[in-house]
């Protein structure tokens, strides 16, 4: 095997099959560049350091298009040395088996006046409505958007046409039944004319009882617990259906009207807070991060002010109960955007709450950022990767916290807890994760904080 | 505090070196979970150094390429979406084109608002387009460098290819990704020039990245245009067929990807494909209203030889519509801004309605007519129904009908919004009231002439819809 020109997606392989005289080969040349690497890091380290004091920072050229084979070699040592300590990655299955669809039932034409009122019209000989075609016939009016022309231009959508629709966008199996039943709701919902109330009757809504049933019907484990069950990532369950986007949007669009008609209490929609970070969890959303961070934004602006401040907090305890302390921990934290100041707020409590739970016994947040000062890097039995978790947490819970700004005591600590870290850290730990912990969050958070 | 514009200038340059230094280990370190940490990692932290702060600066244009390589060249999931919303959130965050002063109350008339164009501000889509830039075959490695007008035929190219695939297969993450490039350079192109448009200021239109990607010679104008209407008309098919069966089948099929990054892709997929339906729809309309901009200049004496003449976008999607009449009913199902629907609704059926004879016509009525009242009216001369049934056919003609209808009732009802402030209502809901009538005559009149046409159902919808709103408002 040529050990010059290691190909990108031979390297996984080579460390598996390769006999252990080439590990030894691997081990020798990888000395030298573990050298370098150190001498890199501390290099890097150091810059940082006189880049207060230095106003010319030296220019980085941007090489990313040359591959560097010594640094893919290095890799391949790196990835040796880390193999004893596997990180898992975050992910939690928050579905399990899905459960029987209700059948769709179509409202009776006898009780659907919209259908009903036509049976008359002379124009009825060309289109033929009967009462046993209503079903197709309303599926059509749905699909081909006419249903949604009907409401705005009569101003009054009935309730057995709401009801169906709405089961249809949970339930119905057909993408384009489905998605225009979804497009449906959420064009009557938003309509924009009026700001405080709909241009037309809309005679039913749906409860939070009905979404949380649905939820729960596509197999939503309301119960999980990340740190309960071991994450079997690849079991083989069927996973959430199709119509989870449509729920997602249709969440979106009620927490928007709420100007004009409160579809959820308070504590309903923090449950919904909630589901949509689990939702954040599950690495069969990750493709849905657009719709899912869009809900997140709605929803946390559902709350008045009032409501806010004790939801905040109970959503942030609720969270870091449950989830277990590894990657998945952060990924709750990180899921919550940066865009508003609520979802800062949100943010940064349940990085704190879950602080909490990780250190029994501390009462406030200055006592955690003491006894995480306390910690000894260089202690052989030092935990890397805690350490990385609570230095997330920290910074998440600190800097993304308005509040916090105005507490020069928790600031001053965190300053200096972030300086414990950088003089103490070194590069020749080869342990994973100690490099992560200074590069990911020193090199410009820190940097960061001389500005604020 | 006390000096923020140089503390700030050195700590951009160091969170940039950091934030790159990030990214060139990631690039290092292929197909290893480190690497995708990595690159996650950089892309939080250019979230979190230029959106986050309230007087953050838009990245450089480096920080910028990195992250457009990302979405380039991206194998998971995570990293191609993440990347794909942290673009879009940085465009709407730092525009490049916007009006000046449209917040203020009095900004209906344009004459206030001025366009400010930030010119060193970076650009996924290169603006001088004759700029010799060899990209082509070594796309993968300039993947970081924005794209010119052949790359972005490229690119659409590719988008055909991949939905003419019998079965469309959610068995890799290339559409997925090629989707969302689609989609990002879309919404680039809709920041450029819909500020522009409003400008009503040729010189501002023309200098748009759409008419100036339009204008290449780089590219072949009409094949792009025919590209983008088979996409459209593909797309539209495929949200029809029942591909939630199809995606769960592929499943078992042999796949590269784990099963769990394949239930992800899958859930992810039929949102993405309905999106990119949508913003083809929105380029598609972009372009007809930078044609309808140019005509008016062109009239007004605005253009210049420079402005060399392209057939307009209307006229191809015609001949593309009267060439494959097939795909005249997933278009319009699938085509929905009613401006233009109806546009083109008119003048499919003026194409093929036998005109009134010079001597028959009254001048003052002639301006009237090529309306789409106008041409239902056109339905009480039973020779030309009967030709413009043998010419189109009774099927299509009844998809025309009908979706013109829908399309002139959106028109009309939003219309009557307006009305309703200002307190007109009564002739927005007879207009509404006519054409109805107006609709169900012309019907009749075309079922009169063919005793034995089938009416298809969304014939028979939009019969019922005009029946239904006449008994409401009468």
């Amino acid at each position: 095997m040529d050990m010059n020109d290691p190909l990108d997606f031979e390297v996984e392989d080579a460390l598996l099959k390769s006999p252990p005289i080439n590990n030894k080969r691997k081990k020798i040349i990888g000395l030298d560049d573990l050298l370098q690497d150190h001498y890199r890091e501390q290099d890097k380290l150091l810059e940082k350091g006189n880049k207060k004091a230095n106003t010319k920072a030296k220019k980085k050229k941007s090489s990313y298009d040359d591959k560097d084979s010594k640094e893919a070699k290095l890799t391949r040592i790196l990835k040796a040395f880390g193999e004893e300590q596997e990180i898992p990655l975050w992910g939690v299955k928050v579905f399990g088996d899905q459960k029987a669809f209700p059948p769709l039932e179509f409202p009776d034409l006898g009780s659907c006046n919209l259908l009903q009122s036509f049976l008359n019209n002379k124009l009825n000989s060309v289109v033929e409505l009967t009462e046993d075609k209503g079903d197709i016939f309303l599926e059509g009016l749905l699909v081909n958007g006419w249903l949604s022309k009907l409401a705005f231009l009569c101003g009054h959508v009935e309730k057995p046409v709401a009801i169906w629709a709405f089961n249809t966008m949970l339930y119905s199996s057909k993408e384009e039944l489905r998605r225009s039943s979804s497009d449906f709701w959420c064009a009557i919902l938003s309509s924009e004319r009026e700001v405080d109330r709909f241009p037309f009757k809309i005679d039913w809504f749906p409860e939070y009882t009905d979404l949380r049933r649905a939820l729960d019907i596509f197999g939503f484990l309301f119960t999980f617990s990340s740190s309960a069950e071991p994450n079997n990532l690849d079991s083989d369950t069927e996973g959430p259906p199709q119509n989870i986007r449509s729920w997602i949007r249709f969440i979106t669009a009620c927490c928007l009207i709420r100007s004009k008609k409160a579809i959820f209490s308070a504590v309903e929609a923090e449950e919904i807070v909630e589901i949509i970070i689990c939702l954040f969890l599950d690495r069969q959303f990750q493709g849905l991060l657009v719709l899912l961070n869009d809900c997140m934004e709605a929803i946390v602006n559902y709350f008045t002010d009032q409501e806010w401040c004790s939801s905040c907090e109970n959503i942030a305890k609720f969270i870091a109960c449950r989830v277990s302390k590894d990657l998945n921990c952060i990924q709750t934290v990180e899921c919550i955007s940066e865009a508003s100041s609520r979802s800062k707020q949100l943010r940064s409590a349940v990085a704190y709450q879950t602080l909490f739970t990780c250190f029994d016994g501390v009462n406030s947040g200055e006592e955690i950022l003491r006894s995480l000062t306390a910690i000894n890097f260089k202690d052989k039995s030092c935990d890397f990767f805690k350490m990385y978790i609570h230095l997330v947490l920290i910074e998440n819970w600190v800097l993304s916290n308005s509040l916090i700004e105005d507490n020069p005591v928790i600031y001053e600590m965190f300053c200096r807890y972030l300086q414990h870290c950088s003089t103490l850290i070194s590069a020749t730990n080869l342990r994973s994760y100690a490099s992560k912990v200074n590069e990911t969050t020193f090199l410009f958070f820190t940097l960061d904080l001389v500005t604020v | 505090m006390e000096n923020p514009s140089s503390s700030e200038r050195w700590n951009r340059a160091g969170i940039d070196d950091s934030m790159l230094a990030m990214f060139d280990a990631s690039e290092t370190k292929d197909a290893h979970q480190d690497a995708l940490d990595d690159r996650i990692t950089f892309l939080d932290a250019v979230r979190a150094s230029s959106i986050v702060p309230e007087h953050g600066k838009p990245p450089t244009s480096k920080i910028y390429g990195a992250i457009f390589h990302m979405l380039r060249t991206g194998k998971s999931l995570e990293l191609i979406v993440g990347s794909y919303k942290l673009l879009v959130d940085l465009d709407k965050r730092f525009p490049r084109v916007y009006l000046s002063g449209t917040d203020d109350s009095r900004s209906s008339s344009n004459s206030s608002s001025k366009l400010v164009v930030v010119k060193e501000a970076w650009s996924p889509i290169i603006d001088c387009p004759d700029n010799a830039h060899a990209v082509g075959e070594a796309g993968d490695k300039r993947s970081g460098e924005p794209l010119d007008p052949s790359s972005f035929h490229v690119l659409i190219e590719e988008l055909t290819e991949i939905f003419s695939e019998t079965k469309f297969q959610a068995a890799s993450i290339e559409p997925l990704r090629n989707m969302l490039l689609f989609q990002y350079l879309v919404i680039v192109f809709e920041d450029d020039f819909l500020p522009r448009n409003a400008t009503l200021n040729w010189s501002m239109q023309r200098e748009s990245l759409l008419s100036l990607l339009l204008g290449s010679r780089k590219i072949n104008y009409k094949g792009l245009m025919k590209d983008c209407m088979a996409i459209i008309c593909q797309l539209s098919q495929i949200l029809q067929s029942e591909l939630s069966n199809h995606l769960e089948l592929q499943e078992s099929s042999e796949s590269k990807l784990s099963k769990n990054c394949h239930s992800a892709l899958s859930l992810a997929l039929l949102g993405v494909l309905k999106d990119t339906c949508v913003s083809i729809e929105k380029l598609l309309v972009m372009i007809m209203d930078l044609d309808m901009a140019r005509k008016k200049a062109n009239i007004e004496g605005h253009t210049t030889r420079a402005d060399s003449p392209r057939t307009p976008l209307i006229d191809i999607i015609l001949d593309e519509l009267a060439y494959y009449k097939d795909s005249v009913p997933v278009f319009l199902k699938i085509f929905s801004e009613p401006k233009w629907k109806l546009e083109i609704v008119v003048q499919y059926l003026w194409k093929y309605i036998t005109k009134p004879s010079v001597r028959t016509r009254k001048s003052n009525d002639y301006t009237e007519d090529s309306t789409f009242v106008g041409a239902l009216k056109c339905f009480s001369n039973k020779t030309s129904t009967k030709s413009l049934i043998k010419k189109i056919g009774v099927d299509v003609v009844q998809f025309l009908l009908a979706h013109g209808f829908q399309a002139q009732l959106s028109i009309l009802s939003k219309g009557n919004a307006d009305d309703n402030i200002a307190g007109n209502k009564e002739g927005g809901v007879s207009a509404l009231v006519d054409l109805c009538h107006t609709f169900i005559s012309a019907f009749d009149n075309l079922r009169s002439t063919d005793e034995h046409m089938e009416i298809l159902s969304i014939g028979k919808e939009a019969l019922f819809t005009a029946a239904t709103i006449i008994s409401m408002k009468s």
